[in-house]
Order: C-alpha cells, then structure tokens, then sequence
C-alpha cells in the first residue's frame, strides 16, 4: 500500500538563493533601474525609450517598476530549437538542461606541433563536427573564430558556414553587428523553410552582450532590436568581473548584472512584446593575482547557479556557463574545474550550459578539451538522474532471494538494472597488470586517441547542394557589399 | 628627513593615498628636494610593492591603491624635477584601438604606468588612428600604448603605426601593444616596438626600454 503525505525526489535539488534573497536581488535591481539608470548608445532605443515611461537624459535611461514588471511578463517560458536536419532537439524550458560550447576562441591548440595558433575556418568546421558526434552536446557555438575570413566585418557569414558544415545541432551564434545577424538569420531561413518558419522552429539564438557596468553600446543594441523585430531568440547576456567592472561582492554582482538584463527586458519589450528573449550572464571574478577574467574559479559556478535560481524565479529561461578552465593545457586543472563547473551549472537547472571546452580562460581552443568534457557531462548527466524508491529499485524481493552470503550477478534483476549505471568510454577502470599491457595509458592519453579517431573518421550529413549555393550567395552579396 | 622619507615609503606601501600625498607636498615645502623625495620615499615604496607582488605577498587591488599614491605623490614632484633635469618617467599615452570596447586590461595596464611614476593619459575606447596621431602630438609622450581584444581589431594597430608614420612622430615614442590574442610575433610584425603580456609586465618592459 502507498503511503500518505509523501514527497518523492526523483532528481537531486540544488538551490543556491533561497525566493527571500531572489526578492533582495531583484528588489536591489530594481532601485538600480530606477536611481542609477544605464547607458543607451542607439538612437531607436532611445526613441523607445523616450516614448515609455522610462526617463531618458542624453544616453542615460533609467527606467520605472512598473515598466519592467509589464514587460517581464511578455516572455515565453518555453523556446525550442531545430537543427539544420529538421529534429527539434533542444526544448528550453524550465530546468531542461543542455550543453554546448562557447564562441570565438582567438587561438587553437595545434596537435601536430604542441603549440597555440591563429583560429582558421577549418578548426570550426571539426569542432562543428565534434559536437556533431559527441552526444553529450546538444548545441553548437563556434568554438573559435575564423582567423582566415578576408574581412573583418564579415567573419561571421564565413563562421556560421562554417558552423553549418559540420554540425547538424541547434545552435548560438555571435555576430558582427545588426546586418551581420539579418545575414545569418537569412542563412538558417533556407534550412527551416522561411521566415515564419523559423519563427516557430528557430534554428539558433543569437548571442549579444551588454558591458558591464550598466552600459550598452550601439552594435550590441542594433543585434538585439533586430532579434526582436524577426522573433529570433536571443540573450544578452552581462560579462561582468567581480572586482573589476562589477561589485567585489558576489551578490552586488547579481544585482548589476539583473539591471543590465532587465533593461534588455524593457527594451525587447517596448520594440516587440513577447520576443524570446533568454536570461543570460558570464558572472566570474578577476583573479587578483594575474587579472585574468577567469573560467575556472568556483564564484563563476556559485554565481552562475545563484543567477540560474535568480532566472527561474523571474520565469526567464537562462544561458549559463560550464565546462571550461583558466589551464592552458587540457590537464588536471582543466578536469577539475571543468567538472566543478558543469556539475553546478546542471544541477542548478540552467537550460544552456555554454563555453564548454573553452581553455586558457577563454583565449584558446581545443577539441581534446571537447572530448573530455563528453565523459564529464556523461557522468554528470547520470547524477541528474537521481534516486528511484519504487519497490522494483528497493529490490527487497531479491535481497530475500539472494540472502546471507549470496550472490547478485548472475540475477535477472541485475541484468535488467547495470545498464542504467553510467559506462565511461574513456576513464580507466581497470587493473594495474591490464593498464601496464595496454600501455600504461593516462587519461589524456586516451583523450587524444579519441580526438585522432573522431577527425579521421566522422563525417557530418553534408548541406543540400541547392542550399549550399544560395548560402554562397547570401556570403558573396555581404564580401560584397563591404569591399567598397 | 630620511626618517620621514620612510614613513612616504611605509604609506605607499600601505596604499595610504591621502598620507602620501600630504606627506610629499610637505617634504617638498621642508626643503628636501624632489629627486630624494622620489627615490627614497615613493620608488623606495614602490620597489617593495613590486617585489611584495611577483611573490605574491600582494594583490592588484593593494598594488593598485600603492599606484594610485604614488600618482597623487608624482603630481607634486613633476614641475620641481622637470626643472632640476632630474630622470623621471616620462608619460604614456594608451587606448583601445577603433572597434573594440574592451577596456578592463588598458585600464589597468594603465594604473599601473601610474605605479612606476609615469603621467598616464588615457585615451578612452574605440580609438581612429587620428585619435593617437593627434594625442602623440599633443602630450609628446616617450611610450604610446595600444590594446587590442580582437583578432578583427588587431589590424589597427598596426594601421595606427602606418598613421604615425605618416605623421612624421613615429620616431618620437616607443609603441607598445598588448591584448589577449596579440602575441610578441604579431607585434614584431606590425612594426611596435614592445609587447606586453600582461599589466605588470609591461611596466617592467617599458622602463626597460626607456632606460629607467
Ligand atoms: C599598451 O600595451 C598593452 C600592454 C598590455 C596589455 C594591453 C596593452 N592591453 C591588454 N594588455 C595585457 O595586460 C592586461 C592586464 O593584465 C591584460 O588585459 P586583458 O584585457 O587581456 O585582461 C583583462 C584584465 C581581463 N580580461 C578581460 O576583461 C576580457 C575578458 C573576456 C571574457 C571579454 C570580455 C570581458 C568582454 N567582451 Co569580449 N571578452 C573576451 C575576453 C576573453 C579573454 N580571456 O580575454 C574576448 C576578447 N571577447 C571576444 C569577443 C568575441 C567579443 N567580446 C565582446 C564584448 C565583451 C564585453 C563587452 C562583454 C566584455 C568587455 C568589457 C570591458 N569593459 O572591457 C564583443 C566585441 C565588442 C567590441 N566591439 O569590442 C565580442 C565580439 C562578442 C560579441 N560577438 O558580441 C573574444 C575575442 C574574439 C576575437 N575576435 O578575437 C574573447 C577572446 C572571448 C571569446 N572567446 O569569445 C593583458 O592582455
């Protein structure tokens, strides 16, 4: 017989906030809005501005209560992507959690001769690949950013394409600016078949930033007013250092960096209600020893899933962070703080968990990096799975059967339950005499096994040639265009 | 007066910027000249907060308190050492370069120029080659300072070298650039003369290249 009155966990809880210091937060970025404002440099915005509520003097927009909480109402809770092969793989939603990578990593780790070098438009082309195998992934970033694109303000056509080649995955997308990001939209429209299509089954979410403190600039503001204009998802998402351009303090970093989403609230809002708009927020601190904005440290975890908790209350979806080091190599450091930060950032409930693979504090790439960070994720994803206290799982029935002394591997129970346990492809289990035989093998070892057999060997479902020239026109018009 | 020379010394390190300043102005109006002032009270300090940070016995928000002293110590002794031809570091010119708004590292690297006593002016952001040209010509400093955060930025620095020498001042300063994905090679390439890695480096690198 069941029991009254009871609570079942299925999956572990983790909270960092509880809703009492959410409401301080929020409450404190609300002052923010009001007392402090932010810097707006765009002209439509701050048309927008001016004919709201909001009280605008030059650049500075500060905003009322009342404005942010109508428009933090227009928001969907539920945004799902499709892939260029047509699957609606990623359905962000409320603690639905999805990994991927970062963006526009300036140096790749080169494996032929050891050292870092310039990002070129084929190493996009395998870590697209990469993600493309790798279960674990479930979006697609960029990684790093075309070194060898001929302009400067066009890179972003070439990056995408790039991106296109190789992986078939849900993606985000970085642009140069406004024009940039109508480019990539008009690229993935030939995949979901059109505007209006792609409204429904968007293919990507544009990835924009303010900078922290309390400002945004025009390139960044003209991507977001275009995201809402054509219902493109997308997030702004604040950059802060703590210490440097944010409180030293973890909450005081909150707070900025929940005004600097909530103006992007208001605005998206008063250019188009209801847009999908994504929470976002890189929230680390400086190291204070080197100045590096750094990947790696546990505040950047701690504040992530405070912010997560933060987005979940707000009834935002929310891009967060994981799965990335200050090392400058993929080595123990890497490991750790990998795994610290991809096991907060999936438990905390965030629905993109981005930057997964980036090193050396976001400078450089590495697509060993991506491999390890598969058996991470992989055994991460197997805590989420939490606990079943069905009488099937308490096997009470068995453990009378097997009784005193007796044995459980060769029992039905066992063989229908083992493959539920997490089965690591590149951690070694196995005895000391076995691991000499095959080699004395270090995890990394085998890290670059794999990252050899999956460039070798993986090739990505190749783009429709129809679509592939009219991609090459959309890129060919935009060379165009800015080679006056 | 050494004693109370320490004291500026024992402040800076501190980061007491009020006590120092005071404390500068009044040795100066006691008659102690300013080359002394520099050497034994403010460089004194700021040796140690040096040594004090490369082993890690101090951090970039103490170091930076100290670099603001010894700015505020530096305001006083500027007009008395130009006069009396005394060595001093000279001034620095810094920016981001046009298209980028990245300026935490600049900012910094900045502060710390501050910290070994040179006057620092800082452009700002987002910075046209003009902007340098037109600053060198203006402040005549002996280092000009460009970063850059972006593989698509980097070209503009060395689009600003092509301005200055065009200019005719290319001559007169030592270029320096730094950023995340500039590398020493790059630098070299575009014709700068120093690359700097990271903030204190690149003080250590500029002095050395201006013979301080
Ligand atoms: C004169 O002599 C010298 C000497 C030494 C010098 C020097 C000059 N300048 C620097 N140094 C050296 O000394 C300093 C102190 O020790 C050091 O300075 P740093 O600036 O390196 O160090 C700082 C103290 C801490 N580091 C930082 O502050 C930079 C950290 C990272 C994460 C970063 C941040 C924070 C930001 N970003 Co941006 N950002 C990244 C950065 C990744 C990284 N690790 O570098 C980088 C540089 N960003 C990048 C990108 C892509 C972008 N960012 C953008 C925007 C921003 C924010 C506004 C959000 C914010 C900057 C806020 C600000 N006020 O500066 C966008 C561009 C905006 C623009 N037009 O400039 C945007 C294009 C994103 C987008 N698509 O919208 C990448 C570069 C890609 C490329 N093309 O090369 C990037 C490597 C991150 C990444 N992997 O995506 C040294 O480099």
């Amino acid at each position: 017989m069941e029991k009254m009155n009871q609570t079942i966990q299925k999956t572990p809880v983790f909270r960092v906030l509880t809703d009492q210091q959410i409401e301080k937060i929020y409450y404190s970025a609300l002052e923010v809005l009001e007392r402090c404002g932010a810097n707006v440099f765009q002209d439509e915005a701050i048309e927008l501005f001016k004919n709201s509520d909001a009280v605008v003097r030059e650049n500075r927009v500060r905003v009322p209560v009342s404005l942010v909480e109508r428009a933090l109402k227009t928001y969907p809770n539920k945004i799902t992507l499709k892939g260029r092969n047509g699957k609606r793989s990623v359905a962000l939603q409320k603690d639905h959690v999805y990994f991927g990578t970062g963006s526009d990593l300036p140096f790749t780790y080169d494996r032929e001769t050891g050292e870092r070098r310039r990002t070129l438009y084929k190493d996009i082309v395998n870590a697209a690949r990469f993600v493309d195998y790798l279960p674990n992934y479930d979006f697609f970033m960029s990684h790093g950013i075309v070194g060898d694109a001929p302009n400067p303000l066009t890179y972003d056509r070439h990056q995408f394409m790039a991106m296109l080649e190789g992986c078939t995955k849900p993606m985000v997308v970085t642009s140069v600016d406004g024009e940039g990001l109508e480019d990539l939209w008009k690229m993935a429209c030939l995949f979901q078949g059109g505007e209006e299509e792609f409204r429904l089954n968007p293919m990507f979410v544009a990835y924009i930033e303010p900078i922290s403190p309390l400002t945004n600039d025009r390139t960044a503001v003209e991507k977001l007013l275009f995201a809402a204009e054509k219902g493109i998802p997308a997030m702004y998402t604040p950059c802060p250092s703590s210490g440097a351009t944010a409180p030293a303090t973890i909450p005081g970093m909150l707070v900025q960096s929940l005004a600097e989403t909530l103006l992007a609230v208001v605005l998206c809002y008063l250019k188009k209600p209801g847009m999908p708009l994504i929470m976002g927020g890189v929230t680390t601190v400086m190291d204070m020893r080197t100045t590096t904005y750094s990947y790696g440290s546990p505040e950047l975890s701690l504040a992530s899933a405070a912010n997560t908790d933060i987005s979940k209350w707000l009834g935002l979806l929310m891009f967060s962070t994981g799965g990335c080091t200050d090392s400058k190599t993929v080595d123990e450091q890497a490991a750790a703080e990998s795994t610290l930060s991809v096991l907060n950032a999936f438990l905390s409930g965030a629905n993109l968990v981005h930057d997964v693979g980036y090193i050396d504090s976001g400078v450089n790439a590495s697509l060993e990096s991506l491999v390890m960070n598969e058996e991470i994720i992989g055994m991460v994803r197997q805590i989420g799975k939490g606990i079943n206290t069905d009488p099937e799982y308490l096997a009470l029935q068995l453990i009378d059967e097997a009784g005193p002394g007796g044995e459980y591997v060769t029992k039905d129970h066992t063989y229908e339950h083992w493959r539920e346990w997490y089965f690591p492809k590149l951690q070694d289990r196995s005895d000391w005499e076995t691991w000499c035989n095959n080699g004395k093998k270090t995890m990394l070892d085998r890290v670059k096994e794999e990252t050899h057999r999956i460039l070798d060997e993986y090739e990505p479902e190749p783009i429709d040639d129809g679509i592939r020239k009219e991609l090459k026109k959309i890129i060919d018009d935009a060379e165009k265009r800015h080679s006056k | 007066m050494a004693e109370d020379l320490g004291k500026i010394a024992e402040s800076l390190i501190a980061g007491k910027v009020e006590d120092v300043d005071k404390m500068t102005k009044e040795s100066l109006d006691a008659g102690v000249s300013a080359e002394e002032v520099l050497n034994k009270g403010l460089i004194a300090g700021m040796d140690v907060v040096g040594q004090r940070f490369k082993a890690g016995d101090m951090f970039i928000p103490e170091v930076l308190r100290s670099a603001k002293a010894m700015s505020a110590g530096m305001e006083h002794l500027r007009p008395a050492l130009a006069e009396s031809d005394t060595k001093q570091a000279g001034t620095l010119v810094i920016g981001t370069v046009e298209g980028d708004l990245h300026d935490i590292g600049k900012n910094l690297v900045g502060m710390m120029f501050e910290g070994a006593g040179f006057k620092v002016v800082n452009l700002g952001i987002d910075l046209k080659p003009q902007v340098f040209v037109d600053a060198v010509k203006e402040h005549k400093p002996q280092l000009l300072g460009m970063s850059a955060l972006l593989t698509t930025t980097m070209p503009k620095m060395g689009e600003t070298i092509n301005a200055l020498k065009e200019a005719g001042v290319r001559d007169q300063v030592k270029i320096m650039v730094g950023g995340a994905p500039v590398t020493e090679e790059y630098a070299k390439e575009i014709g700068a003369d120093l690359y700097g890695a990271n903030a204190a480096s690149s003080v250590d690198k500029g002095k050395a290249a201006l013979g301080l």
